[in-house]
């Protein structure tokens, strides 16, 4: 089983691809995913407070379980000029 | 340059952030006056928007239109403007009676004028009367006169343009040589030819060696401008801008404003990196979320967006390496600019300019208009700005005579030509005859809400229709409220954000609320309580903004991480208690962010009075098109289906959907409509209003804004 993880504005350049397929287990986590991608890439700097996790499009706990061709997201928060 | 006026004047010194002197020009008898304000206008009215708010409605009246001579238009910093040692003080407003909406319009504006404005002696300018020649005004705290000069002729494509003619302007007042101790705001010959001109503001920008510009671009500024004859206004001033404003806790100012920087160099690169590539960078993520407006709103994605993304701007023409920003101490630096870019269309084809942006609108107004190459961003930046017409308003107004021939309610024979949306060759056409006043650009350049009389009324004769029955179909995707062209996103899958653009006093404008993501994206807004209680706080703090001359970015834009520990971290509240410790430095005050919001919303409710002494000001005037509200026509809803009937489906409960996709369809706009008026319901009710949707009287006195006027219109309008 594996879900993709998706990059989006800068973290696109850090990691010079759109996405990565992670492999998970029927425990996998979104915080999983964000410390498999924090690993992989450490000069993304996802501290949580500044970033916010989305699976499939919609806001997700870093405690959801992935299930399998899931999508994950970490986007900023963006309020608005 | 020839002086028509001068006189001599001994500037005084800003302390606590105020000189408590407004300067005041009639251009048409020439008098310049210096006018000292009581000590309580400040702790009233706030500055910024409230200083242009008050003037206006003192000094204009219900029958004041744009052109009319005693119209004012008011510039103004703000008690927090011009200090390096906090992020994003340079903003100034320019407030008037605007060409596009008839009532009050606020645009603001970055750039070195506002905070040279203050250190030249004022807290504001107020501009009235009609000059019988064109003029320049120069506000000169060094040599401590301040002048109405003819205004100066160059040559004719310098003297046409916005840029061209200030960036000449500048050197000419300055013995031949730019510095940053000048600064200038003009119009261009487009603000002459469309109701929707902009105010460009000039400033040096030191480290690229060059003038840089910002736009004050929305309601027709700059046509107010050009209207009295003004094409441009110098201020000067060599004192420090360090400390600039004389803060009584000069130590609380910087520690405010270390806090917020270390939060900027900490947060924006983990969030939206704006510091790299400005505001370009959102195009990417209104995409994803169906944000991103397609052909007239249609759409909020498209294949070919990719195509317009900040990654493409950024490899492609903004000067790397280079700090950036619109004024000195901010490291947000969101400001970009490209340099040596060669113009491949218009009039002006072959020659190499540089370029300051493009910001997301502009890129918004392209996709807007079916366009995805960017090079063409980049001509369009730059021709609006030299031909000083907005962004915004230019694209939708030209998407909106798109889509009028897309659904055979315009042809090529009441235009000239074809217009289909991704028609690059007709866009660029249009554009220069938009600034020019000729052919059908002199229709564009009315604005939707004109254009659609105007198509109402081809289409009716055409057709042996009535312009009634026409008009109901072009209100359908004109996509303007109280006259104004919505900003750049779609607000379908949003009623918070339809209700922060319906409800928004200038028009659909994001500047006063911007609430998409909470709402659709984070879905931090669940219930039409949630929804009315964030329109009622976000105005507030943002128009607190608008009032003491700050950038909204550096609080709005990068998250502090302590605000997920708050129950409501979209308020970003422990960044604001940064900005509040910087307004209790600078003045002396001992104020709270509830007293903020408290000043704030009595700028507010004076803002709606006006609104409603010019017939903007009810339920009516709120009413937003069904293309913001949700998938009016077919093919929309198509696009969306799965989401569309998701929702309408939890609207229903246990009944079922029509199994007809047209009932469907049918259904959802009516419920969309019900939505809308139930969130304007209770808005309006915590606001303080009547249903509809005017200011009760115990609003205004609450305020102490019950003047003889109040009282009458408030009779006048049954309250």
């Amino acid at each position: 089983m594996v879900v993709s993880i998706k990059f989006h504005g800068m973290q696109r350049l850090v990691t010079n691809t759109d996405s990565i397929d992670m492999p998970i287990n029927e425990k996998t986590t979104v915080n999983d995913a964000l410390e498999y991608v924090k690993q992989k890439y450490p000069g993304l700097h996802l501290d949580e407070g500044t970033i916010i996790a989305a699976v499939n499009l919609e806001i997700a706990s870093l405690d959801r379980i992935l299930r399998e061709s899931d999508t994950v997201s970490f986007l900023p928060n963006i309020a608005g000029g | 340059m020839k002086i028509l006026r001068q006189i001599e004047y001994k500037p005084v010194r800003v302390i606590g952030g105020y000189t408590d002197r407004i300067l005041r020009v009639d251009l048409g008898t020439q008098e310049i006056t210096i006018q000292e304000l009581p000590p309580d206008f400040k702790d009233k009215y706030v500055g910024g928007r409230g200083y242009a708010l008050k003037l206006i409605w003192d000094g204009t009246t219900r029958e004041t239109r744009y052109d009319s001579p005693e119209n004012i238009i008011v510039m103004a910093n703000g008690p927090l403007g011009n200090e390096p040692a906090f992020p994003g003080t340079s903003k100034f407003i320019v407030g008037t009676i605007s060409p596009m909406t008839d009532t009050f319009i606020d645009s603001n504006i970055g750039g070195h004028f506002g905070p040279l404005l203050k250190l030249a002696g004022f807290d504001a300018l107020a501009v009235s009367g009609i000059s019988n020649e064109n003029v320049v005004i120069l506000i000169d705290g060094d040599a401590q006169t301040i002048s109405i000069a003819a205004a100066p002729a160059y040559h004719r494509a310098t003297d046409e343009g916005a840029l061209s003619f200030g960036e000449r302007l500048l050197k000419d007042v300055n013995g031949g040589d730019y510095s940053d101790s000048l600064a200038a705001v003009t119009a261009g010959k487009g603000a002459c030819n469309a109701r929707f001109g902009i105010i460009n503001s000039l400033f040096f920008d030191m480290r690229r060696k060059r003038i840089r510009s910002k736009q004050a671009g929305r309601g027709g500024t700059g046509t107010v401008m050009r209207y009295k004859g003004l094409r441009g206004i110098v201020a000067r001033s060599s004192l420090p801008k360090a400390n600039g404003n004389n803060a009584i806790d000069k130590e609380g100012v910087r520690q405010a404003g270390s806090r917020l920087k270390a939060v900027i160099s900490k947060c924006d690169h983990q969030q939206l990196s704006m510091s790299i590539w400005g505001t370009t960078g959102l195009s990417e993520y209104m995409d994803k979320f169906h944000i991103f407006p397609i052909n007239n709103y249609q759409y909020g994605q498209s294949p070919e967006s990719s195509k317009l993304f900040a990654n493409v701007f950024l490899e492609k023409y903004f000067s790397k390496k280079i700090p950036d920003g619109c004024y000195y101490g901010c490291n947000l630096a969101c400001a970009k600019g490209a340099e040596n870019v060669q113009l491949t269309r218009g009039p002006q084809a072959g020659k190499v300019v540089d370029i300051d942006g493009p910001e997301y609108e502009t890129v918004g107004a392209v996709s807007s208009m079916g366009i995805f190459d960017p090079h063409f961003v980049m001509e369009y930046s730059w021709y609006c700005d030299e031909y000083g017409i907005d962004v915004i308003s230019t694209g939708v107004t030209i998407s909106f005579f798109m889509e009028c021939f897309q659904r055979g309610l315009l042809s090529a024979d009441d235009v000239g030509y074809e217009l289909a949306f991704g028609d690059i060759q007709a866009v660029d056409r249009l554009l220069h005859e938009i600034a020019n006043g000729e052919g059908f650009g002199k229709i564009v350049g009315q604005g939707v809400a004109r254009g659609k009389k105007w198509v109402a009324e081809k289409y009716a004769a055409r057709n042996g229709t009535s312009e009634d029955a026409a008009m109901a179909e072009l209100n359908k995707f004109g996509m303007e409220v109280k006259g104004l062209e919505f900003s750049m996103y779609i607000t379908k899958e949003s009623l918070a954000q339809q209700g922060g653009y319906g409800l928004a006093l200038k028009g659909p404008q994001h500047d006063e609320t911007w609430l998409i993501f909470i709402d659709q994206v984070h879905k931090e807004l669940p219930t039409l309580e949630h929804k009315a209680n964030a329109l009622k706080w976000f105005p507030l703090i943002r128009t607190w903004f608008n009032a003491t001359g700050l950038c909204k970015l550096p609080w709005i834009d990068v998250r502090n991480p302590e605000a997920a520990k708050t129950a409501e971290p979209a308020k970003n509240l422990p960044t604001l208690a940064y900005y509040v410790a910087y307004l209790n430095a600078t003045t002396g005050s001992n104020k709270t962010l509830e007293d903020i919001l408290d000043d704030s919303e009595r700028l507010y409710i004076l803002q709606k009075l006006i609104n409603l002494r010019h017939g903007k000001g009810t339920r009516a005037s709120d009413q937003i098109p069904l293309r913001a509200m949700g998938p009016v026509y077919f093919n929309e809803y198509e696009a969306r289906a799965e989401y569309y009937d998701e929702w309408l489906q939890q609207q229903l409960g246990d009944n079922k959907v029509p199994a007809s996709l047209e009932q469907r369809h049918k259904l959802l706009i009516e419920k969309r409509f019900e939505a809308y008026q139930q969130l304007c319901d209770i808005v309006y009710e915590k606001k303080g209003f009547t249903s509809e949707g005017i200011p009760k009287r115990e609003t205004v006195e609450k305020f102490g804004l019950m003047d003889e006027q109040a009282r009458q219109l408030l009779n006048k309008s049954g309250v």
